[in-house]
């Protein structure tokens, strides 16, 4: 089986999987452990909260119907009991309400079935780091890039480069995650905080256009497509 | 059940009432008596016996109910107009009711020849006996007068409300059963079937009106389920059957890994395709069962419509059109944000599809404005337009015109724009931009 690999990505990270589908759950186990990481399962909702509860993971992969207890229901009871695992709910249902009662019950992602498995790695991967402390820094650097949030200013090796109001955003959400693989839609729902799926390459556009900022007529390139699953900026 | 109560309450009001009138004439007889008795009482005074029964035989020559009766000491009647009163009355003091003859030509046994007499008896200081009084004979006809007039009163009540009782319910219950029967044949099927309403505009007309606008509502989304059945069956079948078929010429003999490669690849961008249009799908179900209005907050839409202008302004731009937005300064909407994104994003979309073909400097533009109680969204384009008879038929679900065939998209983008602008009760209009197209989303600000 073929996953894409990622340099640079996370790994080792310990992950709760709680899926009653036997398939989709033995599919995803296989497709974490090629990415380097160690996959628990809980296949009902009572054995998906107490695994939860009593052992410490990077992230929690909650499916939203699950038997015996759902998946909400769990994320809940854990954010009352103080953890703070990151948690990545899947669900079937996709509407904007849904998304939102996900959310508001603790989930700190949302995915909706069917989904790429490069977009369910390139967010776990984000939530897991997001939760890794000293992350409050008003400058990045990658390489000769730097990006400062508080003056808005951007260099690349020295030299000022300008960006538009928007750019300026990408660039700050790429160099947050450096190194690590961002999708398109967690560009357009971080960047332009809209959660739907543009069937135009309006994204990819909008990046070769940041790319020639960045990158043109430089020795190295920082800004990578990774086929099949979005963009990393590294050095 | 209802009338017997109503006929007790009724007999049980008009029989107080009869009770008390009579009750009352009794008081102002006897009130009358004392007046007498007080006149005759200062005639005495004034003028002594004779003057007493002067005044008194005067009295009781006059006509009417009064009876007057004067004795002297040893009971012999002096004046009055009964021939004889019975001897306790005389010797007692007080108030009497008692038999008396009247005294004319009647026979015995007529019974107009014995009268009632209501009388106050008294004594006078010399000695001789008054009896001042009132035939109440009459009062007791008047009394049954009164009481037989309540009666009939009584009964022609209990007569009318039965019949009006009886009427009424005789037509509630006709309407009713209308009501029923056109649900039993909604029911058996046809579901064109309305409750008639009548010109009396009352709230069975309310009713009727309501229940058939309800009816119309689950026929429209009948209507509605049953095409996305028929499209589905059509336009998911379509690209299954090419799937199935990519697939099905990978795994025969003699491929190899490369081309096999290339149809697993092309089978995901199918999926994603057949996913989308899924979702599409879903998200217009949802919307037109009306379940996102929970998530309406106030937005500013100048926002989101620069939000989408920016996002889609550099495709735009790779094949040469300009987006250009002219929005009004206006205070925030209460709208599903997401939504009218979604639908923003769709009509830029396909503008940008139509305004490929304009002649010359194809360009969109998008505006906000405010007409009247409607805030106005439009998104125009300079390119081919669509044909006015096209104009209704690419609302529909699944609806491409021939053009827009060899394009990506699913025939669902202005579906979905169509059912978020009806989810904000507003309306989706298709108008000539001369050249191109202009579809404009009206929808009302207070909802």
């Amino acid at each position: 089986m073929f996953f894409p690999s990622v340099e640079g990505s996370l790994v080792g990270m310990k992950i709760l999987l709680i899926e009653d589908d036997r398939e989709a759950a033995n599919y995803l186990i296989q497709a974490l452990d090629e990415a380097g990481h160690v996959t628990h399962h809980a296949a009902d909702g009572e054995t998906g909260y107490a695994m939860a509860s009593s052992m410490d993971y990077d992230i929690l992969i909650v499916d939203r119907m699950l038997p015996r207890r759902d998946g909400l229901s769990i994320i809940e009871s854990l954010r009352a009991e103080n953890d703070e695992t990151p948690a990545l709910i899947l669900s079937a249902l996709g509407e904007v309400d849904d998304r939102v009662t996900g959310l508001r019950a603790g989930g700190d992602d949302y995915l909706t079935k069917p989904y790429a498995f490069s977009e369910l790695l390139a967010r776990i991967e984000v939530l897991a780091r997001r939760s890794a402390p000293a992350e409050a820094s008003t400058a990045y650097q990658v390489g000769g890039l730097t990006l400062d949030r508080l003056s808005r200013n951007v260099e690349r090796d020295g030299e000022k480069i300008t960006l538009q109001p928007r750019e300026f955003r990408l660039l700050e959400y790429l160099m947050k995650h450096s190194g690590q693989v961002v999708t398109r839609t967690m560009l357009l729902e971080n960047v332009w905080d809209y959660h739907f799926d543009p069937q135009t390459n309006v994204i990819d556009v909008h990046m070769s256009r940041l790319r020639t900022k960045i990158d043109k007529g430089r020795p190295s390139v920082l800004l990578h497509t990774i086929r099949g699953a979005g963009y990393m900026i590294r050095a | 059940m209802l009338i017997a109560v109503f006929v007790v309450f009724a007999i049980g009001i008009l029989g107080y009432l009869a009770y008390q009138t009579s009750i009352m004439i009794q008081t102002q007889q006897l009130r009358a008596i004392d007046s007498e008795i007080d006149q005759l009482n200062k005639q005495y005074q004034r003028l002594g016996t004779r003057g007493l029964v002067v005044a008194l035989q005067r009295n009781a020559n006059r006509p009417g109910p009064g009876i007057y009766y004067v004795a002297d000491p040893t009971g012999q009647a002096i004046a009055g107009n009964v021939l004889a009163v019975p001897i306790d009355v005389l010797e007692n003091p007080g108030t009497h009711t008692f038999k008396y003859d009247r005294g004319e030509d009647l026979h015995a046994d007529d019974p107009r020849a014995q009268g009632v007499a209501l009388v106050k008896s008294f004594q006078l200081p010399s000695g001789f006996r008054l009896v001042v009084g009132r035939d109440i004979v009459e009062r007791r006809g008047y009394s049954a007068a009164i009481f037989q007039a309540f009666g009939w009163g009584v009964l022609w009540i209990i007569a009318l409300s039965v019949i009006v009782g009886v009427l009424t319910a005789r037509s509630v219950l006709k309407r009713v059963d209308t009501v029923s029967d056109t649900a039993r044949k909604i029911m058996s099927g046809s579901m064109s079937e309305r409750i008639p309403v009548t010109k009396r505009n009352d709230e069975f007309d309310g009713l009727a009106t309501n229940l058939n606008a309800m009816l119309e509502r689950i026929e429209q989304l009948m209507q509605g389920l049953k095409e996305v059945t028929d499209n589905v069956a059509h336009d998911l079948k379509t690209p299954l059957t090419r799937l199935r078929n990519k697939v099905e010429g990978a795994l025969k003999d003699g491929t190899t890994p490369d081309q096999q490669r290339e149809a697993l690849e092309t089978t995901i961008e199918e999926c994603d395709q057949l996913i989308r249009t899924f979702n599409a799908l879903l998200m217009i179900a949802r919307v037109e069962a009306g379940s996102p209005s929970g998530a309406f907050s106030p937005v500013d839409l100048a926002d989101v419509i620069t939000d989408i202008a920016e996002l889609y302004e550099p495709v735009a731009e790779d094949s040469g059109i300009t987006i250009s937005t002219e929005l009004a300064a206006l205070p925030r909407f209460s709208c599903n944000r997401e939504l009218i994104g979604q639908a923003l994003v769709n009509l830029v979309e396909n503008a940008i599809k139509y305004a490929k073909d304009a002649k010359e400097n194809p360009a969109i533009t998008i505006s906000l404005h405010v007409a009247g109680k409607n805030m106005i969204i439009e998104v125009a384009d300079n390119g081919a337009g669509i044909p006015v008879e096209d104009r209704q038929r690419v609302l529909e679900r699944f609806v491409r015109l021939e053009k827009s065939r060899s394009e990506p998209g699913s025939g669902l983008g202005l579906s979905l724009v169509a059912a978020v602008a009806r989810l904000h009760k507003g309306t989706i209009e298709i108008l000539d931009n001369k050249p191109g197209a202009r579809i404009r989303l009206s929808m009302p600000t207070e909802h």
